[in-house]
């Protein structure tokens, strides 16, 4: 497995800085989807990308993930700028969408045994951490079974466990809850915080309230492509006269549409 | 190919091994429907030809009509020339056969009138035709066989090669942008380069395995299975490669096998759906046979510019190659130029892999 040099505590490990990013269209031209964004993310925290559907969140996270590259600005994961040291991000990150699907025609562990050789793992270390992973994830019931046959809780987990099979330092979840039901979403969250306690980096966005102030340790609300407002829960309900989360949401975004 | 694209490789022909649209694209359809159909073809063929020796012409019938003009007796007697028509349907199989049955018949019937006003102008004819021609064909199974490999061959391998690397290649590429798989497998340490030849690489595989089982179903029933079965003994034919042979073919297919593999990859990389890339793929697949009739249709030595026309001239050096008669230049130019298109092919997918514009177009 490869071991990666984690950074000290207090270092940037995912550092952002007038990310932008716009899509072309033919007949309706240039299409802004992330207009100049700039956040920093210590290690050990979980941050919270806070938007609606469509606000630039998942081409964000697509471009920390050098699936998209930035149309202008830059990135670092680790150090590693998303630009030109694309390889070395994907290395020390774990990505997952709700979205995602995984191959319906392998078994779990074939699954794992892929991601793992496709991450430069050797088939020992992939052996042994799904060995790991079967206990931590519980996938010993469903691990051998082919993906197309199991339940969507079943494979969220094992997407989860995809995702941390080669112990990447960051971890970028692009709405994971989507699509499960209230166990399977809380399942969800409780492994998140257990990588955030093993001291894991994790990006993380979503559009339910509740769920990002469970999770969030700081949590910047987008929208339009533009970050709105950037803090703690608590900075957040002060800066905003109180109320929820969600109450600080609907009034920060419709103060930029003209509602509130 | 690195360590990551084998792993690509591996797992890209394990799923399409568990797909049953594959295992139908490979091995059913190059084992048995092909061939098999060719073997009932050839049945039903010989079945009507037995059919049309026994078939007696009726005149004023439903298969051909002799039409005689009226008053055409005084008019031989007087020695006029008459003229009669044979009615018949050339698109109805029994038609046109008794058609040609009527034919030396009347041909018969007009050498006799000749001879007869000949002779009644004193001319001393009564000698049959100094010549008569029978057509025997004396060709053995080994060398019918050996004209049927090499018109046949060539164009089995370029259409099974194409017909098996469709349905992997748009699966592959399109089919994780539909299935949502293709983030995933981005955001891993392997590079697009590696995954796009590693994809590349198992639809080739699949794609000489459906061109090696179509031949190795051709030859088993032709050979094996018509000399088995009584009923299909007529259609049994001595197919034989000889190994230089195989090893030749073989370099040859390559190129093309990875020119096809390639440009079919590159299409699913662009296609949106994978309705819209078997559209495409499609395309493709039709090129190719056309291409590979075009050897089917060659007569005589073909111009070397065909060699440089890509599947066709795999084709048509196949055909060199089976029947011992390869020119060297043909050979040089035919597998220089498919290799070079495989390479040009191979970096169009990979670029096309590699844009985002391409890759996420909605």
């Amino acid at each position: 497995m490869a071991i990666l040099p984690r950074e000290a505590p207090g270092v940037r490990l995912i550092e952002v800085l007038n990310l932008r990013k716009t899509f072309h269209d033919r007949k309706k031209g240039d299409i802004p989807a992330v207009r100049d964004i700039s956040f920093v993310c210590s290690p050990g925290q979980v941050f919270g990308l806070l938007g609606r559907n469509g606000a630039g969140k998942t081409t964000t996270l697509r471009m920390l993930a050098t699936i998209l590259a930035p149309t202008s600005g830059t990135a670092k994961i680790d150090g590693f700028d998303v630009n030109d040291r694309a390889g070395e991000v994907r290395k020390r990150i774990g990505y997952l969408s709700g979205d995602t699907k995984l191959y319906d025609r392998l078994t779990g562990r074939e699954l794992l045994e892929y991601f793992g050789q496709l991450t430069g793992m050797a088939s020992p270390a992939i052996s042994s951490r799904i060995s790991e992973l079967k206990g931590s994830f519980g996938l010993g019931d469903f691990l051998d079974k082919r993906v197309g046959k199991m339940s969507t809780g079943m494979k969220q987990r094992l997407s989860l466990a995809r995702v941390v099979l080669h112990d990447p330092p960051v971890l970028i979840f692009d709405e994971p809850t989507s699509g499960l039901d209230v166990l399977g979403a809380r399942e969800v969250l409780k492994i998140v915080r257990d990588l955030r306690a093993k001291g894991r980096t994790i990006i993380f966005s979503t559009h339910i309230m509740t769920e990002a102030e469970r999770i969030c340790d700081e949590i910047a609300i987008i929208e339009k492509g533009s970050i709105l407002a950037q803090g703690t829960v608590d900075s957040l309900r002060r800066e905003n006269g109180g109320g929820s989360l969600e109450d600080v949401f609907v009034k920060t975004v419709g103060e930029v549409n003209g509602d509130a | 190919m690195t360590h990551r694209s084998w792993s690509v490789w591996r797992k890209e022909l394990r799923d399409a091994l568990r797909d049953g649209r594959t295992i139908i694209a490979v091995f059913v359809v190059p084992f048995v429907l092909y061939p098999g159909l060719m073997l009932f073809m050839g049945w039903i063929e010989s079945q009507n030809k037995k059919e049309e020796s026994t078939l007696q012409v009726r005149v004023a019938g439903v298969d051909a009509v002799l039409v005689l003009p009226p008053g055409i007796q005084p008019a031989i007697a007087r020695g006029d020339s008459v003229k009669v028509e044979l009615l018949y349907k050339d698109a109805d199989h029994k038609s046109s056969a008794a058609e040609e049955r009527t034919r030396p018949v009347l041909d018969d019937v007009r050498r006799a009138l000749i001879v007869l006003w000949a002779q009644s102008h004193g001319a001393q004819v009564n000698q049959p035709p100094a010549i008569s021609v029978e057509h025997r064909d004396v060709s053995s199974k080994a060398e019918t066989g050996r004209f049927i490999a090499a018109l046949v061959i060539p164009y089995i391998l370029v259409f099974m090669v194409a017909a098996g690397s469709m349905h992997i290649a748009i699966d592959t590429t399109t089919g994780e942008k539909e299935r949502s798989t293709l983030e995933t497998l981005l955001s891993t340490s392997t590079s697009r380069g590696e995954l796009v030849l590693g994809k590349c690489m198992a639809v080739i595989t699949t794609a000489l395995t459906a061109g090696f089982i179509g031949i190795f179903g051709l030859w088993f029933n032709l050979t094996v299975l018509a000399g088995l079965m009584p009923a299909l003994s007529g259609q049994s034919l001595q197919l034989t490669i000889r190994p230089d042979q195989a090893l030749f073919i073989f370099l040859t297919v390559l190129p093309t096998a990875i020119f096809l593999g390639a440009a079919l990859v590159a299409i699913g990389c662009f296609a949106r759906s994978m309705r819209e890339g078997q559209t495409y793929a499609t395309y493709v697949y039709m090129a190719a046979v056309f291409l590979g009739l075009g050897s089917f249709r060659q007569v005589g030595a073909p111009p070397i510019g065909r060699f440089a026309v890509p599947i066709l001239n795999t084709a048509l050096l196949q055909r060199e190659i089976l029947t011992d008669t390869v020119v060297p230049i043909h050979a040089i130019v035919a597998i220089g130029m498919s290799a070079a298109m495989a390479a040009v092919m191979l970096v169009i997918a990979t670029r096309l892999f590699s844009n985002e514009s391409v890759l996420f177009r909605t």
